[in-house]
């Protein structure tokens, strides 16, 4: 029933539509590119109360913080429908890519993991050029004209509680003492590790010589950061590069580790949010957008134990320096980083 | 005659159209996606050394899969079925064990039990090594295909080899191993092969398995190469290259399937009699039934213990000890969603295995004459799901998105080769001239297929319904892809409450699956077994 009205709704725009949309890009595009984030585009979009319907949101965010902001979102804007797709990126991208050559994206949003994984989308220009009033409390460094980022992962340290001397600085993973007893995520599976695959590479005193002695000191790629944490916990590593998220997860549930936030600081990577160009409900998607960087929707995703992009919000903060990968060069260079990368650790 | 033969031709020409409609169509539109860039690009991405080499690695373990899987199941299905051991009830149901296990828990369950600070490794203090790499791979894909193999070819003894022309051997003077070699071995060749190949297939386009025991050795399939450009697939390249390695599996499967079915067409001696009973021979069964469940116990039953002690234990980590235990696992991986993906799995996997043994047996009463769409049906095993899912929604995803109709196109694309495979090992058995008997009494074509054929292949049939059962309530890619607002499934359901992240909840998901699986389909595999075994 839904699924047929779905498939109503979402049916090729005609040629016409397709040219207005371009010509609206390109308009509202120029005047950002000239301006900045102009305050006359801020005042000429996001009304307040946008009427009934029905939004789609893709999404890789984990279910617990999706269901938490969408319900914040339902008690500001009840006569809204929010339908979710939730999968892991690579089953998203996948479906994205299929829809893209069958007529479009169906989804009105898109909220992924990682800057890397959106980027393609923006720079293909499917992501809607506008400003959220809400993105003003938001680090320039963490918003664009397509999309914002709504909280942080941060790539950390982990030891076994027992292991002694703990790490302190990424340069540590290569001592001695951890021969054949680190763990780290494959950046061919996990988003967060190819972030910070590009932030090593980007960095003084790391480059990809870090992996080949990470390799050289017997470390062992697995698929996740979870993988990471557990791998440390059953003590088959003695320390890893993992996320703070799954780091404090484990530890709440009782796992014998420490998280270790590195001296030279976490690679902290922003999960970002942006509404489809294509979208045949705009002002409901950009409400929700509003939602997820406004207060309430920082809360939401603050109570479910991510950092989120406002400090006011509360919820879990860095504990000592975050340091960001350069977004733009990792993305042109992700090809050529997976290649060198694969040629040091295989697999 | 006339009548028959356009009955045939009614029957060839139905089947072809849902062979192209489920299967040919996704997959043109998928090579159309592979091809775009040209057959340069294509090649060019075929013959870079990371996706050759994992080519090369994808092919050689799936024939040694194969070949070990066969061995494996042919060896227990003649104990099973043709020596007198005790229990034979429970070896048969030991056998089936590890298709509750769903194929991206078995390797985590073995690295539970065995890898390094594994149950076992804490219990003695040593580990398989080795878990980790290629020989960890292939151990544990034969291990998961071995059911499929053993239910190919016990259903082929039970129904297809003639108990009388072995004890006709066994009396004229020949010994056990020459009756084995020159009698048993080959009649069973079509189900050896049929099973050989659902092995290859199965090896081939697993992903759980290499992915977790490969990957940290470095050691890379085609599956996945091809997950970890799915996820970069924001960029058309990236996509191209998804696709050009799921049409290599196809490629891959049409060069391994096609002569294996064509090699398999001569046709055999006619049986002439129902089943006779077992021919029960030898003696030491009780040394043979005991190393039988010792294997069964080493290999399935301690890595599904790990699991369960996994998924009680509080956090990774600590000791599998009663003080460290909690039910809060389960509670993680049950929400108010449950039930409703309960339900639509029991659906698609009801409406996904009935539809296969129907597809299975019209393609089985086409005998000989379908021999290439039974091969065609095969290449929707052998691409990895994700891809399948991909193409499914590329061919008909403007229609039926976001339907539980789409997800179940894409599970009889999928999972029509096992129920057919379980066919085809007993088919060309058929008695022709029980049939004709029957119709020249007067039995029409309907009477005939119900009172003859079906009570022929009913232990065929119902065990093809099973793994398709089986395969469809553990499905979790396809799902994961195509479902919709209003037709999540089970495993979608659970594993979006964590993302296959922690493995405690995961492990209490694997645990929930395989009850749900046990549930639902124990009954009919007590029937199922105790209708191949005729009083004795």
């Amino acid at each position: 029933m839904a699924t047929a009205l779905t498939a109503i709704r979402y049916g090729r725009p005609s040629p016409l539509h397709a040219l207005l949309i371009v010509l609206a890009t390109a308009a509202l595009a120029s005047g950002c590119s000239s301006s900045g984030a102009s305050p006359s585009v801020t005042e000429t979009t996001a009304p307040t109360n946008p009427p009934p319907g029905t939004i789609t949101l893709y999404t890789s965010v984990t279910q617990a913080t999706v269901d938490a902001v969408v319900a914040a979102y339902q008690t500001s804007h009840p006569n809204i429908t929010v339908d979710v797709f939730r999968a892991p990126t690579a089953e998203l991208a996948g479906r994205i890519a299929a829809e893209m050559r069958e007529g479009g994206i169906k989804g009105d949003i898109l909220w992924l993991t990682d800057p890397l994984s959106i980027q393609a989308y923006a720079a293909d220009g499917l992501l809607k050029v506008w400003q959220p009033a809400e993105a003003a409390g938001i680090d320039a460094a963490f918003r664009g004209d397509t999309f914002w980022g709504t909280r942080f992962l941060n790539m950390v340290m982990i030891q076994g509680s027992s292991v002694t001397p703990g790490p302190v600085g990424w340069r540590d993973l290569i001592n001695a003492d951890y021969k054949d007893a680190v763990g780290i995520p494959d950046p061919g599976f996990a988003g967060s590790a190819l972030g910070a695959l590009g932030y090593f590479d980007q960095t003084d005193g790391f480059g990809m010589d870090f992996y080949t002695d990470l390799k050289a000191n017997g470390a062992t790629q697995v698929k996740t950061p979870d993988e990471v944490t557990t791998g440390v916990a059953e003590g088959r590593f003695k320390v890893g590069m993992t996320l703070d998220n799954s780091a404090r997860t484990a530890i709440a549930k009782g796992s014998p580790i420490k998280l270790v936030w590195p001296s030279d600081g976490a690679i902290a990577m922003y999960s970002p949010i942006g509404v489809v160009d294509a979208t045949a409900n705009a002002p409901a998607a950009e409400s929700f957008v509003e939602l997820v960087l406004s207060e309430p929707g920082q809360q939401a995703i603050a109570s479910t134990g991510w950092q989120p992009i406002r400090a006011a919000a509360g919820g879990p903060s860095a504990a000592g320096i975050q340091v960001y990968p350069d977004w733009q060069a990792a993305f042109g260079q992700r090809e050529n980083l997976l290649t060198e990368y694969r040629a040091i650790f295989g697999g | 005659m006339a009548r028959s033969a356009a009955i045939r031709q009614g029957a060839a020409i139905a089947a072809a159209a849902v062979v192209i409609v489920v299967i040919g169509w996704p997959f043109v539109r998928l090579g159309g996606v592979a091809f775009e860039d040209g057959l340069a690009t294509a090649l060019a991405t075929l013959t870079s050394p990371l996706v050759a080499s994992a080519i090369w690695n994808s092919l050689w373990t799936g024939v040694l899969v194969a070949v070990l899987a066969v061995c494996a199941g042919t060896g227990a299905a003649l104990v099973t079925e043709r020596l007198a051991v005790p229990a034979r009830r429970w070896l048969r149901l030991g056998m089936l064990l590890p298709l509750l296990i769903p194929p991206f828990v078995g390797a985590f369950g073995w690295a539970r039990a065995y890898g390094p600070r594994g149950l076992l490794d804490q219990l003695v203090g040593s580990d398989l090594s080795g878990l980790y790499g290629p020989l960890g791979v292939v151990l544990v894909l034969t291990v998961a295909a071995t059911p499929v193999v053993w239910l190919i070819v016990a259903g082929a003894l039970a129904s297809r080899v003639e108990p009388d022309v072995e004890r006709a051997a066994r009396v004229s003077g020949a010994g056990p191993l020459t009756t084995l070699l020159t009698v048993t071995l080959p009649l069973l060749r079509p189900a050896l092969g049929s099973s050989a190949v659902v092995a290859f297939v199965f090896a081939v386009n697993a992903f759980g398995v290499p992915s977790v025991l490969g990957t940290p050795a470095g050691f890379a399939t085609i599956t996945t190469r091809l997950y970890q450009d799915l996820a970069l697939s924001a960029e058309p390249s990236a996509f191209v290259r998804v696709t050009t390695m799921a049409v290599t599996l196809v490629v891959l499967a049409v060069v391994v399937v096609g002569p294996t079915d064509a090699l398999l067409s001569r046709r055999g001696a006619t049986r002439t009699a129902f089943a006779a009973g077992g021919g029960s021979n030898g003696s030491g069964g009780t040394a043979i039934a005991m190393a039988m469940g010792a294997a069964i116990v080493v290999t399935t039953v301690l890595p599904f213990a790990a699991i369960v002690l996994t998924a009680l234990t509080r956090a990774t980590g600590l000791a599998p000890v009663p003080a460290n235990w909690t039910s809060a696992n389960f509670g993680e991986a049950v929400d108010s969603r449950f039930v409703g993906g309960l339900v639509h799995s029991l659906i698609l996997a009801c409406a996904a295995a009935s539809i296969v043994s129907l597809l299975a047996a019209l393609l089985a009463a086409l005998r000989g004459r379908a021999k290439v769409l039974g091969s065609a049906v095969t290449l929707g095993f052998a691409i990895p799901g994700s891809a399948l899912a991909i193409a499914v929604l590329l061919a008909y995803g403007a229609w039926l998105g976001d339907t539980l109709a789409i997800i179940l196109v894409a599970y009889v694309a999928k999972f029509w080769a096992l129920g057919h495979r379980q066919l085809a090992g007993s088919i060309d058995r058929l008695p022709p001239d029980q049939v004709r008997a029957a119709r020249a009494s007067g039995a029409g074509p309907a009477d005939a297929l119900w009172s003859i054929v079906v009570p022929f292949l009913r232990p065929s049939i119902v065990a093809g319904w099973l793994v398709v059962f089986v395969f469809a309530i553990h499905e979790l890619t396809m799902s994961s892809l195509l479902y919709g607002p209003t037709s999540a499934t089970l495993a979608v359901v659970v594993l979006n409450v964590q993302q296959l992240g922690d493995p405690t909840v995961t492990a209490a998901l694997a645990v929930l699956l395989t009850g749900v699986v046990v549930l639902a389909a124990a009954p009919l595999a007590v029937l199922g077994a105790g209708r191949r075994a005729p009083a004795r």
